[in-house]
């Protein structure tokens, strides 16, 4: 029952960040009472064309059709609950944002034609998801392998070398280096697509080609990542296996006879675990948060790319939508390693008993 | 401690060019990076000068030809009735340059000042050529636009349909084996066709054969007074600028590139300093006094970890377009609890545990007494450390804001730099200096802050230095 609870527990405390957030969204994107500008000089606007298409409306005298234009501009004001206080009105969009009603984009389309804010992001969200995902996982596979191989040869010319290399290339973010690769091998050496996640104009035909076509477009991005972030695994899996192995039940293992390799996986990485799930966490925040920029610069339709168009263009619907759809990303996250967190821990585990 | 002596070198270096910038490029000049008027007379999209070693070519630079560098000649005569009464004055101003350079010039730019009184005076510009030949650009009147008396009028002259139908008329009475349809309907750049030789390949754009020599620019004022002047300012722009090259502003790289050094600096650094402080300070009241304060403080710092910062502030940036100093307040408001607030509680935990602390105990200090007098200079060595290891992060927020094109609207950051280039399709093109340069500058700041952060830490953490 213990891990349980306290799955529980933070369940409810992600719940609660989750509304703060984007309620913090909302107030800053209403702050200056642009989008009701926007929102209320639309529905002028389109009021104003439907009525000029109206035969009766053009034969009315001007104090008629003034009139009847307010009346009517009014009634969708209230309609589009426009004309309610702040507060009320910041609770009813928060409560929009979180139930995922996200409305409509006023320039931006999905690919269908359509204006909703749901079609547009759902046709873009598997993108970016599976691009950094993995992206992370080459980065943590490497990067642990890596960092495995420093602990080993902890101190030679080989650890200090990876070691700042390690440092400085997770500190500068991944589109610095995208700007970089792009140039090289997209532009240089011609390896790679520099732009886009299908061919352009025609992707090839054949759901195989097509699959292949989507993946050659990925790749260069995620080698990107990968290369980005590796850095923080790899100098983290090292200090952390050279703290464990100085440990007694290491030792232990050690005396008993068993293979270094034995050790090495069974022993020191089985402890090291638990503060890698954390960090994996914690770089996928900074990814998905990251891809703003970096899929920008690759030009991947992704919903990073998208947040940058949206902001171009001033799409604040649909730039409101993406940061509640970003911070459910961070709070599904934080949650799923949470809970495998609480699997591999055996703190916590042990509470079940 | 290698490293950190690498990394106190960088920033050292870094501390340089900051005290230096000002000499190179004052303060003023910076603030008018992003108007147009200042740098109009640089090549656009120039690379560095020096980038000349690897295609083994010299290169154009700008030739800039101020008036008083023009040879002139001036007749100013009254002609009596019959034949007037008429006055007339009739400027010869020449220009004679070498052209030494193995590519073509970038573009041309002409620029006449005429003073005159009354009627618009008429001007001809010619280019004579080392092959002796004489192209005939332009013959037209200074418009005379607003009838007041004593005018000058300084006018930029346009490059036009009837100079580029003088150019292919000129081209066609060479007769050099171009095709008619060539000359009918290539585009002609008047920089190449110029100073092109007269062969089949002069309009076939940067493949056409450049011709060395003395050139000449002969303009020829006629005016209709005895007062009228003229003044000529000839550009031939180059290929190459500097030492790190212009964008498509014909800003000076360098100076961008230059002033974003002590902009990162002082942006990060004081970003870094305020935010670090104050969740030291957050995490070590929290460890030292436990119960509820620390509960809370714990909370927030998850709650801040999880919401999506960057996003935020990008929705912050695009509405209230914030100045660098505002975007510092909104960073810090964002980071008042977080990962170093944790860090710090644990290690005020493991403090409180020592027996100094005991012992201020025993005669009595006050809670507060200790947290200030003997805690907080306990941890304040590792608290630098984190300052030096979270300074890169906030150069890259700056920079990343600014790479959107959400940064301080006025003054040149590296990533501003970096994002124009980008939206210019500098990658496309290939204007590598306009990327490579700033992208350098903060990958070289960030690992001077890494190798100093890094070596503290190795310093501090006690595990780490038993290695």
């Amino acid at each position: 029952m213990g891990l349980a609870r306290h799955m529980a527990k933070r369940a409810i405390f992600l719940a609660i960040t989750l509304v703060i957030a984007i309620y913090i969204t909302v107030v800053i994107a209403n702050g200056g009472g642009l989008i009701d500008n926007i929102l209320k000089a639309q529905i002028k606007n389109d009021l104003t064309q439907s009525l000029h298409n109206n035969p009766q409306y053009n034969l009315l005298n001007q104090t008629a059709k003034d009139a009847y234009f307010n009346d009517k501009y009014n009634a969708l004001l209230e309609a589009r609950g426009l004309n309610e206080p702040f507060l009320a009105k910041s609770f009813r969009f928060t409560g929009d944002a979180l139930t995922l009603q996200l409305g409509r984009a006023q320039y931006i389309q999905a690919n269908d034609g359509s204006f909703q804010v749901v079609d547009i992001i759902g046709e873009r969200l598997p993108r970016t998801l599976i691009l950094f995902t993995m992206a992370n996982v080459i980065g943590a596979v490497f990067g642990i392998w890596l960092g495995l191989w420093m602990a080993r040869k902890a101190l030679s010319s080989f650890d200090r070398g990876l070691t700042v290399l390690s440092i400085t290339t997770f500190i500068v973010p991944p589109w610095v280096y995208g700007i970089f690769f792009i140039l090289v091998f997209g532009f240089q050496f011609h390896v790679f697509p520099t732009q886009g996640w299908i061919g352009v104009p025609a992707p090839p035909s054949g759901t195989l080609a097509w699959y292949g076509d989507v993946f050659y477009h990925m790749l260069l991005p995620m080698l990107t990542f990968a290369f980005a972030t590796f850095g923080s695994w790899s100098y983290t899996t090292r200090n952390l296996v050279l703290q464990i192995m100085d440990e007694d039940f290491v030792t232990a293992a050690r005396a008993k006879g068993l293979p270094e390799h034995t050790v090495l996986t069974k022993y020191v990485l089985r402890a090291a675990s638990p503060p890698i799930v954390t960090s994996l966490a914690l770089t996928l925040i900074s990814a998905w948060q990251g891809a703003i920029i970096t899929e920008t610069v690759f030009n991947y339709q992704g919903i990073g790319q998208l947040f940058f168009n949206a902001i171009g263009q001033f799409d604040a619907p649909v730039v409101i939508a993406l940061t509640a759809i970003y911070a459910y990303l961070l709070v599904v996250t934080v949650f799923i390693l949470d809970l495998v967190y609480g699997l591999l821990d055996p703190r916590i585990r042990a509470l079940r008993r | 401690m290698k490293s950190g002596l690498f990394g106190f070198a960088i920033l050292a270096s870094l501390v340089f060019v900051a005290v230096i910038v000002p000499f190179y490029a004052p303060y003023d000049v910076v603030r008018n990076w992003s108007s147009y008027g200042p740098w109009q007379d640089n090549p656009r999209y120039a690379a560095p000068e020096w980038s000349e070693v690897f295609t083994g070519k010299h290169l154009p630079r700008t030739m800039i030809f101020e008036n008083d560098t023009f040879r002139r000649a001036i007749v100013r005569e009254y002609i009596p009735p019959p034949k007037g009464p008429l006055n007339i004055t009739l400027i010869n101003m020449t220009k004679t340059f070498y052209y030494d350079f193995d590519d073509f010039p970038s573009e041309l730019s002409l620029a006449i000042t005429a003073v005159f009184p009354a009627q618009s005076p008429a001007v001809q510009i010619t280019l004579s050529r080392p092959d002796g030949q004489f192209v005939p650009l332009l013959t037209y009147s200074v418009r005379n636009e607003f009838r007041n008396r004593s005018q000058v009028i300084t006018q930029n002259v346009a490059y036009s349909e009837v100079m580029e139908s003088k150019i292919r008329a000129w081209i066609a009475r060479e007769n050099n084996g171009v095709s008619p349809d060539k000359l009918t309907n290539a585009t002609i750049l008047p920089e190449v066709a110029l100073f092109a030789k007269n062969d089949s390949a002069q309009l076939d754009g940067h493949q056409a054969h450049l011709l060395k020599g003395f050139y000449q620019l002969i303009v020829e004022y006629t005016g209709f007074t005895l007062v009228d002047d003229v003044g000529v300012r000839f550009i031939v722009e180059g290929t190459v600028y500097g030492l790190a090259g212009t964008d498509d502003h014909r800003r000076d790289l360098l100076t961008g590139l230059l002033w974003g050094a002590p902009i990162a600096l002082a942006f990060g650094v004081a970003a870094g300093g305020v935010v670090v402080l104050i969740q030291t300070l957050l995490g070590a009241l929290g460890g030292w006094y436990g119960g509820p304060i620390d509960e809370f403080i714990q909370r927030a710092s998850d709650f801040y970890l999880v919401i999506p910062t960057l996003p935020i502030l990008i929705l912050v940036s695009l509405f209230y377009r914030p100045g660098i100093v505002a975007l510092l307040f909104y960073l810090v408001a964002f980071g008042i609890v977080g990962s170093t607030t944790k860090v710090v509680r644990s290690i005020v935990l493991q403090i409180k545990e020592e027996q100094f602390i005991e012992a201020a105990q025993s005669y009595g200090a006050s809670r507060g007494r200790i947290l200030f007098k003997y805690i907080i200079p306990r941890i304040m060595p590792y608290t630098f450390a984190l300052v030096a290891l979270s300074v890169p992060a906030f150069i890259f927020v700056e920079a990343s804001l600014s790479f959107l094109g959400l940064g301080d609207p006025v003054l040149p950051t590296w990533g501003a730099i970096i994002g124009e280039a980008y939206t210019q399709g500098a990658l496309f093109y290939g204007w590598w200096w306009w990327i490579v340069f700033p992208s350098a500058g903060i990958i070289y700041t960030t690992i001077g802050f890494a190798l100093l952060g890094y070596a503290f830490d190795k310093v501090l953490n006690p595990r780490l230095r038993e290695e």
